[in-house]
């Protein structure tokens, strides 16, 4: 899976908890998921979960509060689905 | 000494519940219910509580139990989660905070912060206190019990002490509309108490969400059944 596949997913998972659609509009990598789209982060988890089922990977806790931007989740991603060599 | 402590405490904000002119009515029932469902067994107990103002942990501490069993019982005086926020606004918050037991949160915090601080609520109930939580995470702003937007935080401290006994209580005015700081002078709270056994074949985070929804679950039916005889406990 390539960054622009994985960056288009995570924001259609992302977008049901958006509280600030601008700056949705225009997210990048460095968009925090807290901080600029106003998600609670009480519902990080269910985000979180989202991936899992989504992507078919296993998250704990240590690379669940790793993830602050788009970016990281992005990277994340990438990360548990490449093939293992 | 700690003992001399909880009575000192609880007498203080019995005196000042009773101030406010705020009642029980069947705070003797609630008593004899909590003592049964708890019984004798010591151990970890973990209290799940509905939230819609500043004063629900120590109108639950008053509804639990009088103070001369808390002589006797000292791990009955539980633990509460309280937002850091509203306990370190000065110095006299501060000492009540101490001398309440309240383990400070830090709301909004980063992920590690509220890790951490399950840890210290694990780590209570490791040595067989009673811990008061919200479920919920926060006052509701609903005004009922949210079970659309609460926290797993809950579903976590249980899968870490899975020999805990989870206890939940729903608390209410009867005049309460909506959450706020304090409830209005004189008002009459409604308390019920019920065991809840959840269990989820889930680990992780999934088995956090499970865990808590089934404990915000039954808060949310007993909400509904004081809702539906609230009239009759008067």
């Amino acid at each position: 899976m390539d960054t622009k596949t994985a960056f288009g997913k995570i924001v259609s998972i992302i977008k049901p908890f958006v509280k600030n659609t601008t700056a949705f509009g225009t997210a990048t990598d460095g968009t925090r998921i807290i901080e600029d789209l106003g998600v609670n982060s009480a519902r990080l988890v269910d985000i979180i979960l989202a991936f899992e089922d989504e992507f078919g990977i296993e998250v704990d806790d240590e690379s669940a509060d790793r993830v602050r931007t788009l970016g990281d989740a992005v990277q994340m991603i990438l990360q548990k689905t490449a093939p293992a060599h | 000494m700690s003992q001399a402590l909880i009575l000192l405490t609880y007498f203080s904000l019995e005196g000042w519940l009773r101030f406010r002119r705020y009642r029980i009515p069947a705070r003797r029932r609630i008593r004899a219910k909590f003592a049964a469902l708890v019984g004798d067994e010591r151990g970890p107990l973990l209290i799940c509580a509905n939230h819609l103002t500043l004063i629900d942990s120590l109108v639950i501490q008053w509804a639990l139990a009088p103070g001369w069993r808390l002589f006797v019982r000292p791990a009955w005086f539980t633990w509460n989660l309280a937002d850091k926020h509203n306990i370190t606004k000065n110095v006299f918050v501060r000492i009540l905070g101490y001398l309440g037991k309240c383990v400070p949160v830090l709301r909004k915090g980063p992920p590690e912060e509220a890790r951490h601080t399950l840890d210290k609520v694990a780590f209570l109930l490791s040595r067989g206190q009673s811990v008061l939580v919200f479920p919920e995470g926060r006052r509701s702003r609903v005004g009922r019990v949210d079970t659309e937007n609460f926290t797993y935080g809950v579903g976590r401290i249980v899968q870490e002490t899975p020999s805990a006994r989870v206890l939940c209580v729903f608390a209410r005015g009867l005049g309460q509309r909506e959450y706020g700081n304090y409830p209005r002078p004189q008002e009459t709270f409604f308390v019920r108490l019920k065991r809840c056994a959840p269990t989820t074949a889930f680990r992780g985070m999934r088995g956090d969400r499970d865990l808590a929804t089934q404990i915000v679950g039954q808060l949310s039916e007993m909400e509904q059944e004081y809702f539906e005889n609230a009239i009759l406990d008067r």
